[in-house]
């Protein structure tokens, strides 16, 4: 029986056979057979015969029947001379195609009798073999995606350090906490030989083997570079030409590559879209700023390099999205704010990283199933006499020393608007007035304000469908580096998903409509743009750097 | 909030000084003064000194515009941008078909040339 169930199922699934019914009909019913050991006819749901079969009250005889369907002329072709539809509450599973009588007479009453029974009999019996067989595939697909997560795990746990430098006066920390769903997440510590120490923290983007892969590759690619190259920017650009041919489709790699002086404090990075990392001294938490594309994106990428100290006492950490992108029950995220208050109450008398895990699960609270790897590398300088003193190359990061810190998670203003076509107006003249005092240049402020009515309008359109009655909220966040414009939309049109990049050429010739230019202009209008959803909100970042362009 | 269009003729051009907005919702004001030109008339000139606000929607009724004028074998100039929608009419290539001009004396003498 289970030998016939394939072929039946597959007469409805995509092209289709009942070879092997064949043989067992035959078996069944000694007086009917057929020359050829199988005949393939598929019968779509389209096909008229299908619904006729599925109502037929027994065999039917395709010799006689007068229906305009292909598949009729196809069973004719092959020699069919009668159909017995299997038919199941209602469902038609299959059919037992028959060719001839070998007597060369009609199929008489009794015979039809004698098929009819026995397809009323076979077909509940073929209808839960076939049940067990997609269940059993689909028990296997599990297990083999299973199966996946485990190699991609154990892949990635392979490059991860065994253990941790030792640096007199230094206090070095790591931790990696793997999803259940590998996220990609690597950290490094290579040793450049003459004292010094390469850091390393990264994240593939993806996940499963391909991403573990990438991973590996680029651990290997660092590990080999960076003591003959040593500079952070060289190394990261050497790693992104070798990454670029090689990287699959949609996949990327952030990582941040600096190199630690332990003597002195000195450390020089460069960045390749990974976090920023956090300096805590005496005078608050900074995040030390250097920018450049992931690896493995674009050919050609340079990364520029930011120098700087970390003083006694001080403490710097490099982390991973999934601390900062985790939520609490209420779906709120963690945030940056959260991390940096962290930052800002460490001390000497405690572990810095069980702090900051400590704090976490306090937030996310018990039961949380962990959304992304954790990775968090802390480097602590002990407390000394020397003055601590960050001297970045960029005058804005020296600056910044002496200055307040921002106050972390007080908006600059928060209010909704009703989602009615028209309102993005009222939200762009209103986030205008909140940054006004920050004293952004002219431009820069007309980009904003294009970028956050663009948004609004998108939230409006999509995200309300028009409706006056569907709020859009807007949030506005500004510290010493940055402006940050938070538009939250209902998502009643679902996630809206990326546009075609304009083409004028091609709106000029009607093969893409005029319209459609919101997205490709908010990108370029802000220094990034970033979507993310959750418990039916969408909320688009919009990110403007204080100074720059 | 609103757009209003005048039409001003000035000899083989013709000049649109937009008032207020260019969004999705003024399509019948541009499209209205549009078609009050005379088929004869080789140049439109847009003139957007007095423009408070334009969006993508409005983007997208200029590329409808210079399909339009395209079609009747008319050039189409622009006058009185401010910086910020240079920089958006660059971004989006329409300064590529859409001449750009300081002023009204400049688009006037490209437009009889």
């Amino acid at each position: 029986m289970t030998a016939l169930t394939r072929p039946v199922r597959r007469l409805f699934g995509r092209a289709a056979a009942a070879p092997a019914g064949l043989d067992d009909a035959t078996a069944a019913a000694p007086s009917v057979a057929i020359e050829q050991p199988g005949i393939a006819v598929e019968i779509p749901e389209s096909d008229p015969l299908f619904a006729y079969l599925q109502a037929a009250p027994g065999p039917v005889d395709v010799t006689r029947l007068e229906l305009a369907s292909a598949a009729l002329q196809q069973l004719r072709d092959a020699g069919v001379a009668l159909v017995v539809p299997l038919v199941t509450q209602g469902e038609l599973i299959g059919t037992l195609n028959l060719g001839p009588r070998l007597s060369e007479q009609e199929y008489s009453t009794d015979d039809r009798r004698l098929l009819a029974t026995l397809a009323a009999q076979a077909a509940p019996a073929i209808r839960v073999a076939q049940l067990v067989r997609e269940q059993a595939a689909e028990a296997a697909e599990r297990e083999r995606y299973e199966q996946e997560l485990k190699v991609a795990q154990l892949i990635q746990q392979q490059f991860l350090p065994r253990e941790l430098p030792k640096l007199a006066e230094w206090q070095v920390a790591a931790y990696y906490g793997p999803a259940r769903v590998v996220g990609g997440d690597f950290y490094d510590f290579i040793d450049l030989g003459d004292g010094r120490i390469g850091v390393v923290v990264g994240d593939v983007t993806d996940k499963g083997v391909p991403a573990a892969l990438v991973m590996a590759r680029t651990h290997s690619i660092l590990r080999a570079e960076a003591p003959r190259l040593v500079e952070p920017g060289k190394v990261l650009a050497r790693a992104n030409e070798l990454l670029v041919p090689e990287m699959p489709a949609r996949m990327f790699v952030t990582c941040l590559y600096g190199v630690l002086e332990p003597a002195s404090g000195r450390f020089v990075f460069a960045n390749a879209g990974h976090n920023l990392p956090y300096l805590r001294t005496d005078h608050g938490v900074r995040e030390l700023r250097a920018t450049g594309l992931p690896l493995g994106l674009l050919p050609d990428v340079t990364y520029e390099e930011t120098e700087g100290e970390v003083g006694h006492g001080d403490a710097m950490l490099l982390y991973s999205d999934g601390l900062v992108e985790a939520h609490d029950p209420q779906r709120e995220m963690y945030g940056f704010p959260r991390l940096r208050e962290a930052m800002a109450a460490d001390d000497a008398d405690s572990d810095l990283l069980d702090r900051l895990l400590d704090g976490l699960h306090a937030f996310t609270g018990g039961g949380w199933e962990q959304e992304d790897d954790i990775t968090l590398v802390s480097l602590r300088r002990a407390a000394g006499v020397a003055v601590a003193g960050w001297t970045g190359d960029r005058p804005e990061v020296a600056l910044t020393h002496d200055a307040t810190p921002a106050t972390a998670g007080e908006p600059l203003l928060v209010f909704s608007i009703e989602g009615a076509i028209g309102n993005e107006r009222e939200a762009m003249t209103r986030v205008a007035a909140a940054v006004a005092p920050l004293g952004l240049e002219g431009p820069r402020l007309e980009r904003l304000k294009t970028a956050v009515a663009e948004t609004v309008m998108n939230a409006i359109e999509y995200g309300s469908q028009g409706r006056a009655d569907v709020p859009v909220d807007v949030r506005v966040d500004a510290d010493d580096q940055a402006i940050r414009v938070q538009v939250t939309d209902r998502a009643l049109s679902g996630p809206v998903p990326d546009a075609e990049a304009p083409d004028l050429a091609a709106k000029l010739d009607g093969r893409q409509k005029p319209r459609g230019w919101g997205l490709f202009l908010i990108r370029h209008m802000v220094d990034a743009m970033d979507v993310s959803t959750a418990d039916g909100l969408q909320t688009v970042t919009l990110t403007l750097a204080r100074d720059g362009r | 909030m609103t757009t209003t269009v005048d039409v001003a003729p000035a000899g083989s051009a013709t000049i649109l000084r937009i008032h207020g907005d260019i969004t999705g919702a003024s399509e019948a004001p541009l499209m209205d003064a549009y078609a009050a030109i005379p088929a004869s008339v080789r140049s439109v000139v847009l003139d957007f000194g007095d423009l408070e606000y334009m969006n993508s929607g409005g983007i997208g009724l200029l590329v409808t515009l210079l399909v339009r004028a395209q079609r009747a074998g008319q050039r189409l100039l622009a006058i009185g941008l401010s910086e910020h929608y240079r920089e958006i009419l660059a971004l989006t290539r329409l300064d590529e078909a859409i001449g750009i001009h300081d002023d009204e004396g400049a688009a006037l003498a490209a437009a009889s040339a």
